[in-house]
């Protein structure tokens, strides 16, 4: 079944984007229209001006068995260190994992918002004035950049924007920012092999035979689960 | 490549149907031209078998170059191709989807396997909408047996309404369903909606020399071990064995040429490495380009004596353009959460499905919508990707505390799908846009799309029945509900389009005869899902094996009588 969580691109951005991969196909590196560098919107940027995102993607026709990142990271330096940061304080190391810039999230992140297509070229205006934001918040109330503050006083600044019901007044635009970050690390996060070992997904690998089906324990759960709705346990093999 | 010489028919697109013709018509010992607009592909040694998400360029998430994610088999096409534009008419939203590459959509499609039932074939006996069938049940269901035996279908035969049993032996042991699917099932039959296995065109124990599923990687990145049905590792290689199939890749159809008698003599096509224009003269031409390929090839082969395109006096050539009504929602279900683990990664797609269970209610007119639908469901522990699984929409706050959060939600959402079936309307079809030309100086196709109240009222229906489900399970809702006009999908978005040269009893009214035949032009043959009558539920691509195993197997009796 097609996943109904992720709604397509309208047809016009489409049409777009495939206009402007045409016109940049010959020349590598070429920017790709209606793509920008920072803007904060205050004309200052503290994290440096990063390079523009360059066309073109890996094609329609890349080599699905040894994949390759044909475009470059184009984070400064010092939004790398600020995304960096981050990354560990919304998956930092615990007893089952490590920390996300462990597993190198932060330079996915950095993948991310280089990418020469639509989805990405909207979420890089997002993340870089989400960046700055931090940063300027950060010196604001603490004399020091985000990645040089102690866990506490990152936290300070987070707690203003991560939590859905208690976003500062005015401060929507950047809330969301944080949301699509987080989803981002934890895409990357538990898409690693130490991710997937902390989630606990344990397929990808080939079955000889019948397929086994739930073990004896998911049953269990399961039963118990179904009991607790008033709900029949149908009957399995 | 140089042809021989020594075939006697062509067929356009090796796909599904095209697949099932060249294969049945090399077998009964006829030379065979197949041709494709798309690239040579051998899923043998291209299939990204076992690849993590991670190592894929953005996780393996969609781009406008990989609609489907980075790992799909679909190379070259999409909804929209460089150079290969379509247009749509004013207010439509209509998404074409095209594969470029031998073995068309069979390469990545779902492999959902549904009979089309008796009253599929006549449904405008049963509520007065549409066209009936120029056939029945009983006169595919014999093809239908032959296709699942030789393709591979895991299901089982439950005795239901509509929803047809197969022949003895036939069907392969469906998979064992997982917890998400139990608990499905589970409070699917509490509302009396029967949730039984899933069919799907994946083998479950070897046959001939493919191997049965391994339970791993997902179907739509193709299969090298050939346990997902596509025609790359059956149909075709199988003609080609005889010796007797002829391929040309990279050669786009534009055109049916026809003789002084009328008959086809042959096609055109444009070599796509050189430019050139060329001819490929043929006994008989059978058409199985996709429902909007084969459309716009008819259209454009228009001629003094075939004015408004090849084999449409009835000029119902683009008419009754029908896709799947399809709609979804997904929910959180607390008592699924820090659930046992185990691999769930099963057959990848369903081992269970809810079939339409309204049949009764329908016909005692105690329902506001026509015609059925079916969900497709599902929900476990999914390879971690982009968007894991909802997760980053559930979780809140960052920190150790999220860690444990996503431990806790993993695996704990359940996905519904509607997959329903639309009535043909006036307001969709396509049409030749003359204003526009593809790169290759073809004039593309228009599209005219519209939903009517039928297809809405079924969309209610399917939201207002998900939200009992989910509220029985005391479940969180995570999509939202929208109105029906905006919840459906687009036209074109399932990829299930069908109709635009619908099969008949009238050429009056109809493109071709009940064995895929043009009316006008008799070694014509449709063998792709442009001759559906109306389109069921029912995913199409079993019946379109079905249908061109029929319709092809006309076409060699017709040809060993001479009559072609």
């Amino acid at each position: 079944m097609k996943d109904v969580s992720l709604p397509m691109v309208d047809r016009r951005t489409t049409l777009k984007w495939l206009a402007s991969a045409l016109v940049t196909a010959g020349a590598a590196r070429a920017q790709i229209p209606g793509s920008a560098g920072t803007d904060t919107g205050t004309g200052l940027s503290l994290l440096g001006t990063p390079e523009p995102a360059s066309g073109p993607g890996y094609g329609r026709d890349p080599d699905l068995l040894n994949p390759t990142v044909p475009w470059e990271r184009t984070m400064t330096p010092r939004q790398l260190r600020v995304a960096a940061a981050l990354c560990d304080m919304i998956l930092p190391e615990d007893e089952v994992s490590p920390a996300a810039t462990a597993l190198g999230v932060h330079e996915f992140i950095d993948e991310w918002v280089s990418a020469p297509y639509p989805d990405q070229q909207r979420d890089r205006e997002q993340i870089f004035d989400g960046l700055e934001w931090l940063e300027r918040s950060s010196r604001e109330r603490f004399a020091a950049g985000f990645a040089d503050l102690t866990d506490d006083q990152r936290a300070g600044i987070l707690d203003r924007i991560a939590f859905a019901d208690r976003v500062e007044s005015g401060l929507e635009d950047t809330a969301a920012f944080f949301h699509q970050y987080r989803n981002l690390a934890l895409s990357a996060f538990y898409a690693t092999e130490e991710g997937r070992a902390d989630i606990g997904y344990i397929g990808n690998v080939p079955i000889i035979g019948e397929y086994p089906g739930p073990t004896p324990e998911a049953l269990a759960h399961l039963k118990a689960a179904l009991a607790g709705l008033g709900l029949q346990m149908p009957e399995v093999e | 490549m140089a042809l021989s010489g020594n075939h006697e028919v062509v067929v356009v697109g090796s796909g599904a149907g095209g697949g099932m013709s060249a294969y049945l018509l090399t077998r009964a010992g006829i030379g065979v031209v197949l041709v494709e607009a798309g690239r040579d592909y051998d899923p043998f040694t291209e299939t990204p078998m076992f690849n993590t998400s991670r190592e894929a360029p953005l996780l393996g998430f969609r781009t406008p170059d990989k609609d489907f994610g980075f790992y799909n088999a679909g190379v070259g096409g999409g909804w929209e191709i460089p150079g290969e534009p379509y247009s749509t008419g004013e207010d439509s939203d209509f998404r074409w989807y095209r594969t470029r590459m031998l073995g068309g959509r069979t390469n990545h499609w779902g492999r959902n396997s549904f009979r089309m039932g008796p009253l599929d074939f006549k449904p405008r006996s049963r509520d007065g909408l549409g066209v009936d069938w120029p056939i029945g049940y009983e006169d595919l269901e014999p093809y239908y047996d032959r296709t699942e035996a030789l393709i591979g279908v895991y299901g089982s035969n439950d005795g239901l309404t509509n929803s047809p049993d197969s022949g003895p032996g036939i069907l392969h042991k469906p998979p064992r369903p997982r917890i998400a699917e139990l608990m499905i099932k589970s409070v699917a039959e509490s509302m009396g909606m029967p949730c039984v296995p899933m069919r799907r065109a994946v083998l479950t124990r070897p046959m001939d020399d493919r191997a049965a599923c391994f339970y791993a990687t997902a179907c739509g990145r193709g299969c090298s071990i050939g346990a997902a049905f596509q025609s790359t590792t059956s149909l075709i290689p199988w003609a080609k064995a005889t010796g007797r199939l002829e391929m040309l890749t990279d050669a786009m159809v534009y055109g049916v040429e026809t003789d002084e008698r009328g008959r086809a003599s042959g096609i055109n096509y444009i070599d796509k490495g050189s430019g050139e224009h060329r001819h490929i003269p043929a006994r008989a031409v059978v058409l199985a380009a996709s429902t909007g390929e084969t459309a716009r090839i008819l259209l454009n082969s228009a001629s003094g004596r075939h004015p408004d395109g090849l084999a449409n006096a009835s000029g119902q050539v683009g008419k009754n353009l029908m896709d799947t009504v399809g709609a979804g929602m997904a929910a959180q279900i607390p008592s699924l959460e820090n659930r046992p683990r185990y691999n769930e990664d099963g057959a990848m797609g369903g081992h269970v499905y809810i079939p339409f269970w309204l049949y009764d209610e329908q016909d005692a007119g105690r329902l506001d919508f026509p015609r059925g639908y079916h969900y497709e469901v599902g929900g476990g522990f999914r390879e971690p990707g982009y968007g894991i699984d909802y997760i980053p929409f559930i979780v809140d706050g960052y920190g150790r505390s999220l860690k444990e959060d996503a431990r806790r939600y993993y695996g704990s959402v359940l996905r519904f799908a509607q997959r329903g079936e639309m009535i043909p309307n006036d307001g969709c079809y396509a049409e030749i846009d003359s204003g526009i030309k593809d790169r290759f100086g073809i004039p593309v196709l228009r599209f005219h799309y519209r939903h009517t109240e039928h297809e809405f009222r079924q969309v209610a229906h399917f939201q207002q029945t998900t939200l009992d489900l989910i509220d029985r399970l005391g479940g969180r809702l995570l999509t939202d509900v929208r109105p029906p006009q905006e919840a459906i999908s687009a036209g074109g978005v399932i990829i299930h389009e069908v109709g635009t040269a619908r099969m008949g009893d009238d050429p009056e009214t109809s493109v071709t005869n009940g064995f895929g035949q043009a009316w006008e032009v008799g070694n014509l043959y449709l063998t792709d899902g442009s001759v559906f009558a109306s389109k069921a539920h029912k995913n199409p691509t079993l019946t379109i094996l079905a249908l061109a195993w029929r319709s092809t197997e006309n076409l060699i009796e017709r040809m060993r009588r001479n009559e072609i």
